[in-house]
């Protein structure tokens, strides 16, 4: 009989139940994703009143990389920090260097940032497990 | 060089000075003088001791709202002082007198004003002090204090008992409401200190704003300052008309003025501040006598009430910017030595005038400069307003979509969702119906009822301005009638006069609502207020920073500590000194402030224990220099409300 799935294993557990981070995981993307959403879709009346495109772009970028970190993917956190670094450029240029400006464009963006980089270790093991996972079916499946 | 210019101008300035003798150690009058200067030569207090500066005495006055009342509390008091007393009055109109070196009560007398008279909110800026000095020391009333009440009476009292003075009006009382028809209660009110000049004390009073176009007159009004007889009106709908026991009935629905004058003694004239027509964002309906002298300073002569000049600062106003600020008296520099007598006007508006107190020309220039129309169809605005070009504007520039603010990006883009759906061409973008308009400077200013100060012999003008738009819209009359709007004087009529307000007898009603988002943050980026020192010989700004911190703001009301200067929006003057103090509170942080007048540094500050919408004073007593503040809280900047006067002074 091929090397059957280990049920036993530790990775095998860790892909079938969620961990108290991985929850924790599913409620920032779900904040994420709806905020994208939100800033989307405010981003799209702006832009019918004349107004800036940041909102809609951004939108989209943080909706999907709420989907992401919903599903535990890395690349969501670095999604989510390129977001980031398009805004500061673009607050940057839309204000300068004036702190009370910046506030409302950066603030809670960066607060999630920081929060977000406590997950990079929880997301990479969760990385590296799919790819263990994947590599036994695959192996499973050829013998 | 500079040494010769400031006794030049302490020469003229002693030679242009409107004749009274001022002691130094008192404040005799609500602006110190009735130059309006708010300037006291005591310099015991300096930059160098003003960080020891403590609490000395404080004084409850007891007047506080009542539980069941809708909490619209706003004392905005600054008290006076002559000799060794101090006379203030309270939100309702009782009036006190205090011993001024230990703040103990000498006497107290309570007209008894009904809570059924507040119209905006209780307020009693001051009163008003007289003396007969030829009479004998013993005569009743030789000293007298005068106030004008929330419900429409004048009254004198002796200075040294607060007994009313049997033979002024009727035992001391005078009804303001003789030929203004029969208006329901807190339809007119007084809250502003008369004005005494040739011994005649000038009155004006406050219309209920926004509720009616045949609202009640506002006409103007000397009263003998001994007897209490009515000596002259000026009808601003017949305002050609000397008036001279003029008893009414007077024109409805003309421009009040209701903030407190100016005089100068000299000359015989008193300044008058006017306000807007009824109703204050529809002007279809005025006439063509109260569109002369709406939003204009006006100088009566005190004798006899007769016009002698006139100046407008907003044509056919629909804007709310009624003159709140009183006109201040100096010798202005025009150069090379040469002065000319001025009075500086500061608007709502952000403008700051220098007219020429004799003739009404601007000694500074004043260009007329294209503004936009209006949008509706039953309303023609002036195609130009007056714009103070050589003084500093209080007014910012321009708001663009960038200017928005918020706490997060979902807030600000809110606000900029908001800002893109509202008409807005800068100042004097004119109200409409079919989108939101932003008003910017707001209703509040610019500068307001605090005034501004000036310390001739730096030669420094000292202003503090509101800086916060406003997101207005006009209601159509139909709409109006669905949500049930009745102006004060119909049946349901009420005296609330913020959100939406009736405007009856005009074809629209009118949503006037500070630009803020659902969280209660301001929609436009800090600062919301601020301080400027204006050098009054090159007219240049020397400097200008935001006035009031964050801590007692923040989202959902909640205050956030933060001791950041981030500039709020702030109501009361500045009073300055020879020590080279701005002593100021006036922003919502609840803080009393004293800076430096040359840099605008912060050197001292003190938590009130309730809001600091007042001007502070500053005299002496016992051969010690008091500062002085009423912390009596404001409703509409949504400020603790309360009842301290308290002084302070250096430590022994």
């Amino acid at each position: 009989m091929a090397d059957a799935i280990d049920a036993t294993s530790p990775d095998f557990r860790e892909d079938r139940e969620r961990s108290f981070a991985g929850w924790l995981l599913v409620i920032l993307g779900v904040f994420i994703a709806l905020a994208g959403v939100a800033m989307a879709a405010g981003g799209i009346w702006l832009i019918s009143l004349g107004g800036s495109w940041y909102y809609l772009l951004a939108g989209i970028g943080l909706a999907v990389a709420g989907v992401l970190l919903l599903f535990e993917r890395l690349s969501g956190v670095w999604l989510y920090l390129a977001v980031v670094a398009a805004t500061v450029l673009w607050a940057l240029w839309e204000v300068g260097m004036d702190a009370w400006q910046l506030l409302p464009r950066l603030l809670a963006l960066a607060v999630l940032a920081v929060v977000l980089l406590f997950f990079i270790p929880h997301l990479r093991r969760r990385a590296v497990a799919r790819r263990r996972i994947l590599h036994e079916t695959r192996q499973g499946m050829t013998t | 060089m500079r040494r010769a210019k400031v006794i030049c101008a302490a020469l003229l300035f002693a030679a242009g000075q409107p004749a009274m003798a001022e002691e130094p150690g008192d404040w005799a009058v609500y602006g110190r003088n009735n130059a309006a200067t708010r300037y006291s030569p005591l310099d015991q207090i300096d930059r160098s001791n003003v960080d020891r500066l403590e609490r000395v005495w404080t004084y409850r006055t007891r007047d506080l709202p009542p539980e069941d009342l809708d909490e619209k509390w706003a004392p905005e008091t600054t008290p006076l002082k002559v000799g060794d007393t101090v006379y203030l009055c309270s939100a309702m109109n009782i009036m006190i007198a205090l011993d001024a070196a230990s703040g103990r009560e000498m006497w107290r007398y309570d007209p008894e004003v009904s809570t059924d008279n507040i119209p905006y909110s209780a307020s009693c800026r001051g009163v008003a002090y007289h003396a007969q000095p030829a009479l004998p020391e013993q005569r009743a009333c030789r000293e007298r204090v005068i106030e004008a009440t929330l419900d429409a009476r004048l009254i004198a009292v002796d200075a040294s008992t607060g007994v009313p003075c049997a033979g002024f009006g009727n035992n001391g009382h005078v009804d303001l409401l003789v030929g203004m028809g029969e208006p329901a209660p807190g339809f007119v009110a007084a809250t502003s200190p008369p004005t005494i000049v040739a011994g005649v004390a000038i009155v004006g009073h406050q219309v209920l704003d926004g509720q009616r176009e045949d609202a009640p007159s506002g006409v103007i009004r000397g009263y003998d300052a001994v007897t209490g007889e009515l000596v002259w009106a000026w009808d601003l709908g017949r305002p050609d008309e000397t008036g001279a026991g003029d008893t009414g009935p007077y024109t409805p629905g003309t421009p009040n003025a209701w903030t407190t004058f100016s005089g100068d003694e000299e000359l015989g004239l008193v300044y008058v501040p006017i306000g807007n027509s009824s109703v204050d964002y529809y002007g279809g309906n005025r006439s063509e006598e109260e569109g002369n002298y709406s939003t204009a300073l006006v100088a009566l002569r005190a004798d006899t009430g007769e016009v002698q000049l006139a100046f407008q600062t907003v044509h056919h106003d629909v804007w709310d910017y009624d003159l709140g600020s009183q006109g201040t008296l100096v010798e202005f520099p025009m150069g090379r030595g040469a002065t000319a007598p001025a009075v500086i006007l500061p608007t709502k508006a952000g403008d700051v005038f220098v007219l020429n107190r004799r003739t009404g020309e601007p000694l500074t220039a004043v260009e007329e400069r294209p503004v936009p129309p209006s949008p509706l169809p039953d309303e023609s605005l002036s195609p130009t307003q007056p714009f103070s070009v050589q003084m500093p504007t209080l007014a910012k520039p321009e708001i663009r979509e960038r200017d928005t603010w918020g706490i997060s990006p979902l807030d600000q883009l809110w606000c900029r969702i908001q800002f893109r759906r509202a008409n807005y061409d800068g100042r004097y973008t004119p109200p409409s119906v079919d989108k939101p308009w932003i008003q910017y400077p707001g209703y509040n200013g610019g500068n307001d009822w605090g005034g501004v100060s000036v310390d001739e012999q730096r030669g420094i003008l000292i202003a503090n301005y509101t800086d916060f738009p406003m997101y207005n819209q006009l209601v159509p009359r139909e709409e109006a009638d669905e949500q049930g709007l009745v102006a004060l004087g119909d049946p349901g009529g009420s005296t609330e006069s913020a959100g939406t307000v009736p405007q009856a007898g005009a074809p629209y009603a009118a949503a006037i609502r500070p630009w803020r988002t659902f969280l209660g943050m301001p929609c436009k980026r800090p600062p919301y207020g601020g301080i400027m020192a204006v050098d009054l010989e090159s007219r240049k700004v020397l400097w200008d920073v935001p006035l009031g911190t964050a801590r007692r703001n923040g989202p959902f009301g909640i205050p956030s500590m933060l001791p950041f200067v981030i500039g709020t929006p702030n109501n009361g003057g500045p009073a300055i000194t020879a020590g080279g103090l701005i002593f100021i509170a006036a922003a919502t942080d609840n803080l009393i402030r004293a800076m430096d007048i040359e840099t605008g540094e912060v050197l001292w500050e003190d938590t009130l224990p309730a809001g600091g919408q007042a001007t502070p004073m500053t005299y002496e007593a016992g051969g010690k220099q008091f500062v002085v503040i009423m912390a009596g809280g404001h409703h509409f900047m949504e400020t603790p409300i309360g009842d301290y006067l308290i002084a302070y002074a250096l430590p022994d």
